[in-house]
């Protein structure tokens, strides 16, 4: 009973980490349906930035600002000045954010340098507590709610806010929005934005839960985050994290029960949603 | 008539003149390795620009057709132990991986666009685990070493002109799949697959075949890798594999076929070039950014690739060629 409680709460932990990682991305794919492969670096910046900060203040939440202004900053100069004249056009956003991955990449790998840096949970988040007689990470329950507090969060800005309404008719119907009296061209930038600085915050959540960085990180991550959004249906934000805690906790108990299929149980899963349900499981047929 | 100017008899048959006396006039070795690569990875090129640039699919998974070539020929040369079953192995490579194509299209093509996209990706990483796990099989991570190929398949001229060879044949049979009434109809399906489909054409069908052609010939280029490089590793079925093919094609122009096969060229020596320079000054040391760089360049400026952006120019400047750009232009916009 204990064991089975036990790889559920770290499924759910694991998912929630996948969760912070898809969670830009079902902006920027999902929403505005960009095929965003440099999604990744974005994460990896922020992460990165997240721990310079935080080795040179000590303060998590300084970390957090900046990483998360860092992805922000990022993702507005992307939109602005790469991505704009390609929406719609698939075969350029791949190579396009291909070019910008790897430059971002390069990038860290001139600023950070190539090697591993191991990134240390904040003293307050260390340690464990006992759950149902097993101990679980604290740090762990904080991934959790950190994600749960995000879902929530865009979840109502999406839904209940001017805002929210406005970005959804933007991507559904962009020259009716404009028509109406709104900038769609300020809409999407400030939501490719908001999607890259989502990326980034998860990033600093999750760079202590990794315990270290290294340049690739993003681009080992963004497929997860593809997967995750595909399961859930593209465009639907709750189920992208419905998506992902159903692919946390399957990899966790893979890892337990089968560890040689755990790496392929990811792709497997999308491929048997995509093949029974092509528009995902939350996802509307188009 | 569009493809005129770079589909020019003359023009092409100048350039393989010049390839044919390139191995008699000095050229070094390492330059000859460097164009046998390029034969290989260029019919690979044009196999995808059939899927991408013809039919107007976006796969994510074809390095699986690459690395079911080069991992059939490369296990079935070493269990044979004669490598003069060369023939045997490809022909069995090719079978193979038609019927992984068939399975792959009847499985992934029922969605469409990214969905498209994606389940091909979640396939050929599949792929990769499976390459990466059954290591009685395929060796797991060491890949499989030191495959025995025939005298002529080791010594560089005599491969190096098979490997000519064997783009010169692959280019006619895809020029002449493209120009065939079926290549037509997956061209009418690129343009616009409800129209095809209210024509009366069986649009999954056509893009069945498109994909069996597509697979079989990646396959051969994958086979044809695994014999120059005398060892297969999990690389062929990276994501970087179906990336490169996506690159060769669009770099060079999509939907013209030559097009793959300068992109090839660009890819393999910019590679090299661009990695030599690391010695010349440090900060060529992360040469790998000219390469994202030059990705951004493509996509912002020459969306159409070089031969597409060339055939524009030219084809502006002739009377005639005003009809060819408007064609052209539509091409683009609706592939791109």
């Amino acid at each position: 009973m204990s064991l089975t409680v036990n790889l559920l709460l770290n499924g759910v932990a694991l998912g929630m980490l996948i969760f912070l990682i898809a969670v830009g991305l079902t902006l920027i794919f999902g929403l505005m349906g960009v095929l965003n492969f440099a999604h990744g670096a974005i994460f990896a910046w922020g992460a990165y930035v997240g721990w310079a900060v935080y080795g040179a203040t000590g303060s998590f939440i300084l970390a957090i600002l900046a990483g998360t202004a860092t992805g922000f900053v990022l993702g507005f100069v992307m939109e602005r000045f790469f991505i704009r004249p390609f929406y719609g056009n698939h075969v350029a956003q791949i190579l396009l954010t291909l070019g910008l991955m790897i430059v971002l990449t390069e990038g860290i790998k001139i600023f950070f340098g190539p090697n591993i840096l191991g990134f240390d949970k904040p003293e307050l988040l260390q340690g464990v507590v006992t759950i149902l007689q097993d101990p679980f990470p604290v740090y762990r329950i904080f991934t959790i709610g950190v994600g749960a507090l995000v879902l929530i969060g865009v979840h109502y800005l999406l839904s209940r806010t001017k805002y929210g309404i406005i970005i959804r008719a933007g991507v559904q119907d962009p020259e009716m929005v404009q028509a109406l009296g709104i900038d769609v061209r300020k809409v999407f930038a400030l939501v490719f934005a908001f999607g890259a600085g989502l990326a980034s915050f998860g990033a600093v959540i999750a760079g202590p839960s990794f315990g270290s960085l290294h340049p690739e990180i993003g681009m080992q991550n963004q497929l997860a985050a593809f997967i995750v959004i595909v399961i859930g249906g593209i465009g639907n934000f709750v189920g992208a994290a419905i998506g992902a805690v159903l692919v946390g906790i399957t990899q966790t108990l893979m890892a337990y029960y089968l560890p040689e299929a755990a790496l392929a149980v990811n792709v497997a899963l999308m491929a048997l949603v995509l093949i029974l349900k092509p528009e995902g499981l939350f996802g509307l047929r188009r | 008539m569009r493809e005129r100017i770079f589909n020019n008899k003359w023009l092409l048959a100048a350039v393989l003149v010049l390839l044919a006396i390139l191995p008699f006039v000095g050229t070094s070795q390492f330059l000859m390795l460097m164009l046998i690569q390029v034969f290989i990875l260029a019919v690979y090129g044009m196999s995808y620009d059939l899927l991408l640039g013809y039919t107007g699919i976006v796969s994510f998974g074809h390095a699986i057709f690459f690395g079911t070539g080069a991992y059939s020929v490369g296990i079935l040369l070493t269990k044979m132990e004669n490598p003069n079953l060369l023939f045997v192995a490809f022909l069995i490579a090719i079978v193979f991986s038609a019927v992984v194509a068939l399975l792959l299209g009847v499985l992934s093509l029922r969605v469409k666009d990214v969905y498209f996209s994606m389940i091909t990706l979640a396939f050929a990483e599949l792929f990769f685990i499976v390459a990466e796990k059954w290591s009685s099989l395929t060796g797991g991570n060491d890949g499989i070493p030191y495959i025995r190929v025939p005298e002529l398949f080791r010594e560089r001229v005599s491969l190096y002109f098979i490997a000519l060879g064997f783009l010169v044949v692959m280019f006619l049979f895809l020029r002449r799949v493209v120009d065939s009434p079926l290549g037509r109809v997956l061209q009418a399906i690129r343009e616009n697959e409800r129209r095809a489909e209210s024509l009366g054409y069986n649009v999954l069908q056509y893009k069945l075949v498109s994909i069996v052609i597509s697979g079989m010939v990646a396959a051969m280029a994958g086979g044809m890798w695994a014999v120059l490089q005398r060892y297969v590793s999990t690389t062929v079925f990276s994501l970087d594999q179906t990336i490169s093919a996506l690159l060769m094609t669009i770099i060079g122009g999509v939907g013209t076929l030559t097009g793959a096969i300068l992109g090839a060229g660009v890819i393999t020596f910019a590679n090299e070039w661009l990695s030599s320079l690391a010695s010349v000054h440090p900060i060529f040391e992360r040469w790998l950014i000219f390469f994202g760089i030059i990705y951004i360049v493509i996509v912002m400026y020459f969306p159409k690739g070089i031969i597409g952006t060339i055939r524009d120019k030219w084809a502006r400047s002739s009377e005639r060629g005003k009809r060819d750009a408007a064609q052209t232009d539509q091409r683009g916009k609706s592939v791109l």
